[in-house]
């Protein structure tokens, strides 16, 4: 009999399941990320590009300033470093999805196998994440050892900040990821536009006090602002230049809170509701050509 | 008996043998056909023009603010503007340049262009003329929204000679991303990563948002071999005459480099493309889609 009754568990729906899907993507993704190339050429790729996107900072901070405000140039360099896991959990997350319907064209064959979509998202993306957390690593240790950046890391502050920050960015990636799988047109580009402009409200590299008075309010509500001011305190025993540096470390982590505990159920059921609209509209084997 | 289409031929042998003035019309059209939806494109796809001018632009806000956070003379805005307009070409010559033929075989187009009657030279001369009026209009959008939110102000004393450079700075850009499209698609199978690997460490290193100076010897390295660096540093001397910031070498010098470069970059491409043919006839693996 194929019938099942309506009290069964449908295998790929429990939690070992999952695990097991997250565990397989996880290994797949790893090999599409690392495989293409030899593991030189893998290593400095990871590498070159953070390292130059910090060294543009160093430098331009270096011609203004002559070195004086090694605050600043601190400052910069966390925030340059951190910023690695935000665009890559972004590009990660979307790029998983669009490459495996644009490109590979099989995110049709995971939608109708009985396990859930989600776990095998999260696996699939995960190579990507890791490597941003290697820019993030190389990046402070060559702050460390030829910026000066003096790290005084207070780990009870540092630990629960980068849980609920990288847990909001996360949600921002999942969101993103969802809506990228209903667009037909140019979809690849979001995520950088995205993190682009969440780099810009942010106070990544510059404090939000210099951004017009408009802009404040977005970079008041972006979760991202106050990971990285809770990751800096965490990391450098002091805040960010400007007005938000004035708050309590207190506050600053409730911020952070409230702003994760508010952004994780809003992606999570925006991420439903796009999963939806895309079965109904035949856009999980859709191909853009883009 | 046979003829061949419109040739007198009566074998294939005969036909395939055409004039030289049919020859260069034919890749004359290849050139035009290939250029025609990079610039059909600039009123046809919005989200283009959007993604195109509103990523540069951001990236350019975000070094301004930087600057003004440092209390850095204006004129260093200005750099980052021009800065971030030259961007756009680079951005073009790798992602429409460069691993274009690496898209087109995965698409299905490149083997269409090895067995057409014209040489693959015309099809990157297309694309390259193509982007290059594409971007042209992006690059200046980045200049005139740049320039009036945050207010940059130009002192060009030469304007002939800046329109010069500007065209003597793209060809060997573009030559460099007909070399490249050769060699991406030889080197492997994710464009995508070659194509990552060549922005943050060329903006670093072509000094996309500082006078090229300030990355000391790493500067005559630049000089020899990357023309957006030699391009940009030559531009800023002419743009903002007024700066006090000096650039690495004379306008002279720089301009006289450009052109020796773009003589390379062309010759160069040539010669890999010839390579890329052979290997595709002779093996017929470069047209196998992911591979």
């Amino acid at each position: 009999m194929a019938v099942t009754g309506r009290g069964a568990s449908v295998r790929g729906m429990t939690l070992a399941d999952a695990w097991r899907t997250f565990l397989t993507a996880t290994k797949l993704g790893w090999a599409i990320e690392a495989n293409w190339s030899d593991p030189f050429l893998f290593a400095v790729y990871t590498m070159a590009k953070p390292l130059a996107a910090a060294g543009i900072l160093v430098v331009m901070f270096q011609v203004i300033t002559g070195g004086q405000n090694p605050e600043f140039l601190q400052f910069l360099i966390v925030g340059s470093a951190l910023w690695n896991v935000v665009f890559g959990v972004m590009s990660g997350l979307v790029q998983s999805i669009l490459e495996d319907r644009e490109r590979y064209r099989m995110i049709k064959y995971v939608v109708v196998t009985p396990t859930s979509l989600f776990p095998f998202l999260l696996g699939r993306s995960l190579a990507r994440v890791a490597v941003s957390f290697v820019a993030v690593v190389l990046t402070m240790v060559v702050g460390v050892l030829f910026l000066g950046v003096d790290l005084q890391p207070n780990l009870v502050y540092l630990i629960p900040a980068t849980v609920l920050g990288v847990t909001a960015v996360i949600a921002l990636g999942v969101f993103m990821a969802g809506w990228c799988l209903s667009l037909r047109q140019e979809a690849w580009s979001y995520p950088e536009a995205i993190a682009g402009a969440l780099y810009l409200v942010s106070g990544a590299i510059f404090p939000i006090d210099i951004l017009p008075t408009i802009l404040h309010p977005i970079a008041y509500l972006s979760p991202t602002t106050w990971w990285l001011e809770a990751s800096r305190r965490g990391l450098l025993g002091h805040g960010s230049p400007g007005a938000i540096g004035g708050l309590s470390d207190e506050a600053v982590m409730l911020i952070l809170l409230v702003s994760t505990a508010v952004v994780v159920p809003v992606a999570l059921a925006a991420f439903a509701w796009f999963m939806r609209r895309a079965r109904r509209a035949g856009l999980l084997d859709m191909t853009t050509g883009s | 008996m046979n003829r061949y289409a419109s040739t007198p031929g009566m074998n294939p042998r005969e036909a395939a043998e055409w004039s030289t003035g049919r020859i260069i019309r034919s890749n004359l059209r290849a050139v035009i056909g290939r250029a025609y939806p990079r610039v059909i494109g600039l009123t046809r796809e919005p989200s283009w023009l959007f993604f195109e001018i509103f990523l540069p632009f951001l990236a350019v806000s975000a070094f301004v603010f930087v600057y003004r956070a440092l209390e850095a003379p204006e004129a260093y805005v200005g750099f980052v503007v021009l800065g971030g307009a030259m961007t756009a070409f680079w951005l073009n010559v790798v992602w429409m340049m460069a691993a274009q033929f690496y898209w087109e075989k995965d698409q299905g187009n490149l083997e269409l262009y090895f067995t057409a009657p014209m040489h693959l030279m015309s099809i990157l001369a297309g694309m390259a003329i193509g982007g290059l009026v594409m971007t042209s209009s992006r690059a200046l959008a980045v200049i005139g929204i740049g320039s009036l939110l945050y207010g940059v102000t130009y002192d060009i004393q030469q304007p002939l000679l800046l329109a010069g450079v500007f065209l003597l700075t793209m060809i060997p850009l573009y030559g460099m991303g007909m070399l490249f499209a050769s060699l991406f698609l030889l080197w492997g199978r994710e464009a995508f990563h070659l194509a990552q690997l060549l922005q943050e460490p060329i903006y670093f290193l072509g000094g996309v948002n500082f006078p090229l100076r300030a990355i000391g010897p790493v500067a005559g390295v630049v000089m020899a071999t990357l023309p957006l660096g030699v391009g940009l540093d030559a531009m800023r001397q002419l743009v903002f005459a007024d700066s006090g910031v000096a650039g690495v070498l004379p306008v002279g010098t720089e301009v006289l480099i450009l052109a020796v470069m773009g003589v390379v970059f062309i010759v160069a491409a040539r010669l890999a493309l010839g390579y890329l043919e052979t290997l595709a006839r002779r093996e017929g693996r470069l047209t196998l889609r992911w591979q």
